[in-house]
């Protein structure tokens, strides 16, 4: 069990789960603490991509910047131990050192008709930090086309530049509560009908509940209803949500999720000594 | 021009996918399900698959026959 300031017991329920992405029941938090933590995940959380490159040799019929870009797009597994942020690194130069800066080189040439360069051609000073899938196509190269480059990776944050996020979607949503008044309700199976989702089933003579997470709080099974007042009602529950996070595959989500709280505990903490010093300036 | 290497809407990596999805759809496959089989949900990502024209190919053509020509040249 995690404590959080006010002394409330945070209970995390794990829905799904698998290498990219995760989703979450999270219970008892506030929303400022919800929105906090999904700001944290893209704004705050490093990852490693590709931030200058250099161009040896460029025959292609794409422009240099074009492949700049899509190779500052290309994910990459990154390891936050061993690299530091180039802002916090002890080498303080603009250029980097080896604690802060990976090189990636690229060496393509067409010989034989034409092909498609790929991700996994680039080759790493680190074979740590690849490119998560090999299989991009960076660019297609007819015959005697060439492309040679190098490629400099550094640790970001999410705020300077979306292709450092760590994350493609990461949102939260209400917990959906639906109550169906069984005296009123007479099973015209009108709401089921509607329902975009499929939340609804019409069973017998009843309306049941099939699949309450997928729920989007839309409201059209309410107004669909032709009893007045409507004998269903849909809301979010107080304080639990839904937490849904996707990964690039830059790191793990649950390693984003803890990484982000330990960034944003970090924060709070210098906010905490800051308002001291004002505190102590003012008496 | 060139499948581009994430959703311009939410940052998901489709590029890798490109050249199965194609080969499928090519092959006769249904483009939805396909989308369905390699994990694409939201709309947004399956809107860069679906909408796709890989535009390179075509660019290519050009160089391809110059070089043709070229070592046409060559032989006679």
């Amino acid at each position: 069990m995690v404590r959080y300031g006010v002394s409330k017991q945070v209970e995390i329920k794990v829905l799904e789960r698998d290498d990219r992405n995760i989703r979450l029941l999270i219970r008892d938090v506030d929303i400022p603490f919800m929105n906090a933590l999904r700001r944290t995940v893209t704004s705050e959380v490093p990852s490693m991509a590709v931030d200058d490159i250099v161009v040896l040799e460029n025959s292609s019929v794409l422009q240099d910047e074009i492949i700049a870009h899509r190779l500052g797009l290309v994910p990459l597994k990154t390891d936050l131990k061993s690299y530091n942020l180039p802002e916090e690194c002890s080498c303080k130069s603009e250029f980097g050192c080896n604690l802060c800066r990976v090189t990636l080189t690229l060496d393509a040439e067409a010989k034989e008709g034409t092909r498609t360069v790929y991700s996994g051609d680039l080759v790493s000073e680190n074979p740590e930090i690849v490119p998560v899938s090999d299989k991009i196509p960076l660019i297609k190269l007819a015959k005697e086309q060439k492309l040679r480059l190098e490629a400099y990776v550094r640790l970001g944050k999410g705020k300077n530049h979306a292709k450092w996020q760590p994350v493609s979607m990461c949102a939260y949503k209400y917990f959906p509560r639906m109550t169906i008044a069984s005296k009123r309700c007479d099973a015209c199976g009108k709401c089921a009908e509607i329902c975009p989702k499929r939340v609804l089933a019409k069973s017998e003579n009843k309306i049941v509940v099939r699949d309450l997470m997928a729920c989007t709080l839309c409201q059209d099974c309410v107004n669909a209803c032709p009893q007045n007042p409507p004998a269903i009602e849909v809301g979010g529950e107080e304080n639990a949500f839904i937490f849904s996070l996707d990964s690039t595959g830059a790191l793990p989500p649950e390693k984003i999720l803890t990484e982000a709280v330990k960034i944003l505990d970090e924060q709070l903490k210098e906010l905490e000594s800051q308002i001291k010093v004002k505190k102590s300036e003012e008496s | 021009m060139i499948i581009p290497v994430r959703c311009f809407t939410c940052g998901k990596l489709i590029g890798d996918q490109w050249e199965e999805f194609a080969r499928r759809v090519k092959a006769g496959e249904n483009a939805g399900e396909v989308l369905d089989g390699l994990g694409i949900k939201r709309y947004c990502c399956r809107r860069m698959l679906l909408s796709h024209v890989e535009l390179i190919d075509e660019v290519l053509r050009f160089y391809e026959e110059a070089e043709k020509r070229k070592e046409a040249r060559h032989y006679y």
